[in-house]
């Protein structure tokens, strides 16, 4: 072997990585909320500003041979269990996503169009295609810069970002008829927390995986509330085809405890895969 | 492509997820890895690298590889998202011309495709960027 690199101990970094990959229960993220007193404008509401979540990196280390080893574990299979390499994260993800009791309840003449986006997810999905993720689907905000008369947002997703205006504005009368993967966003404060009202979407986006449509009528209702270094995000889907308004699972964020830490560039996404798909297997 | 040839699983060392964080969306993958690729295979291949892609979903290195009748065979290896390596510090190793062994989980549909699984560089050098072995000791442990 010649000089060089090798890492051990990235299945640290692995793990931690795939928990980053999935909601985490409140309880996991970063510390209490008491921690630090949430931060407010002069004008007493709270400041959102703040990079959130993220941070830290591979700080991968080469061995003396230079060789790099990077590991990525997922669930251990059971002793005598047919198993193979990487075959557990999208199962157990999707079994994950399946047993959740909060989903979306469609009007009956969808169902048959949601499930054939389920079983057909690997083609349909538009995060496959590379397409935007679109809102809700993207979630929390990575970054907020809050001014005393916009929010905006950023997402480390194909370099989302959203301008939204909190000075009392009504939607815009063009804007919100438009087709938009994120659509005309409008901020009012409801006491400490936030309220984003959402419209002029494009229906080719998904709420969720799997397969969970909506129409371009869609409305989506945000509320973020700030509690010292967290802030709680809730989305509410209303939609034609909903039977009734869908309230999504909170996601909690944590302030980033290094703010000089940037949020960088994410590079184009171009799809190689779905040409070779030999199944249509997601989760 | 010198040869297709089932290696026990516990011949895998591992791989690179998502060590990005800041630069690596918060998105599940989109799709089971073994809906393209055999991760009970290995396929392995000599060749020189024509392009690395560093592109989401998921990385690209294009080889060529001469065949010993001098035809020229074009091969694609897909890695993780480019977030791991970009916070790993690897995106810069990986030279254009240099030639490289290589070894892989070939796709199933029988293309000149394959999820890179290991490549030795021309100084020697071995990068593994793959997936733990879910049977090993050292999974098992987790189970304890």
């Amino acid at each position: 072997m010649g000089q060089g690199i090798r890492t051990k101990g990235t299945v640290v970094a692995a793990v931690v990585a795939a928990l980053w990959l999935m909601p985490a229960p409140a309880a996991q993220l970063g510390a209490a909320p008491e921690d630090m007193p949430t931060p407010r404008t002069a004008d007493g509401k709270p400041d959102l500003t703040g990079l959130w979540s993220g941070g830290g990196g591979g700080n991968l280390e080469a061995d003396a041979e230079g060789n790099i080893t990077v590991l990525s574990r997922g669930r251990p299979c059971h002793p005598g269990q047919e198993c193979a390499p990487a075959v557990n994260f999208e199962r157990d993800s999707g079994v994950r996503q399946r047993m959740d009791p909060n989903l979306p309840i469609y009007k009956p003449e969808y169902w048959e169009q949601v499930q054939f986006l389920d079983v057909n997810g690997n083609l349909q999905d538009p995060h496959g295609k590379c397409y935007p993720d679109g809102l809700p689907r993207i979630g929390a905000p990575n970054k907020i810069v809050q001014t005393d008369t916009e929010l905006i947002f950023l997402y480390a997703n194909k370099n989302t970002f959203r301008v939204i205006p909190i000075d009392g504005r009504e939607h815009h009368p063009v804007r919100s008829q438009d087709l938009t993967y994120y659509g005309d966003s409008v901020g009012t404060w409801e006491g400490d927390t936030m309220v984003i009202d959402s419209v002029g979407f494009t229906d080719w986006s998904w709420l969720e995986w799997p397969g969970y449509l909506h129409s371009n009528n869609m409305r989506v209702v945000e509320r973020i509330t700030r509690e010292g270094n967290t802030f709680t995000w809730q989305a509410t889907v209303y939609d034609d085809y909903l039977a009734e308004p869908w309230v999504m699972n909170p996601v909690r964020r944590t302030l980033n405890p290094d703010q000089t830490e940037l949020l960088t560039e994410d590079l184009p996404c171009e799809d190689r895969d779905l040409a070779n798909m030999h199944t249509r297997e997601r989760g | 492509m010198k040869a297709l040839k089932v290696l026990g699983a516990a011949a895998i060392v591992a791989m690179v997820m998502a060590v990005g964080f800041v630069s690596a969306p918060p998105v599940a993958a989109h799709h089971a890895i073994q809906a393209e690729y055999d991760m009970n295979e290995i396929g392995s291949f000599t060749g020189k690298l024509t392009r690395f892609a560093m592109i989401n979903p998921h990385v690209r290195w294009l080889f060529e590889e001469t065949k010993p009748d001098g035809t020229v065979e074009e091969w694609e290896m897909s890695g993780a998202g480019p977030g791991a390596l970009r916070q790993a510090g690897l995106v810069r190793i990986f030279k254009v011309g240099d030639v490289y062994d290589v070894t892989f989980a070939p796709a199933f549909n029988g293309a000149n495709l394959g999820r890179v699984r290991q490549m030795t560089f021309p100084d020697g050098r071995v990068v593994t960027l793959f997936h733990e072995d879910p049977t090993s000791e050292e999974a098992q442990q987790l189970n304890q």
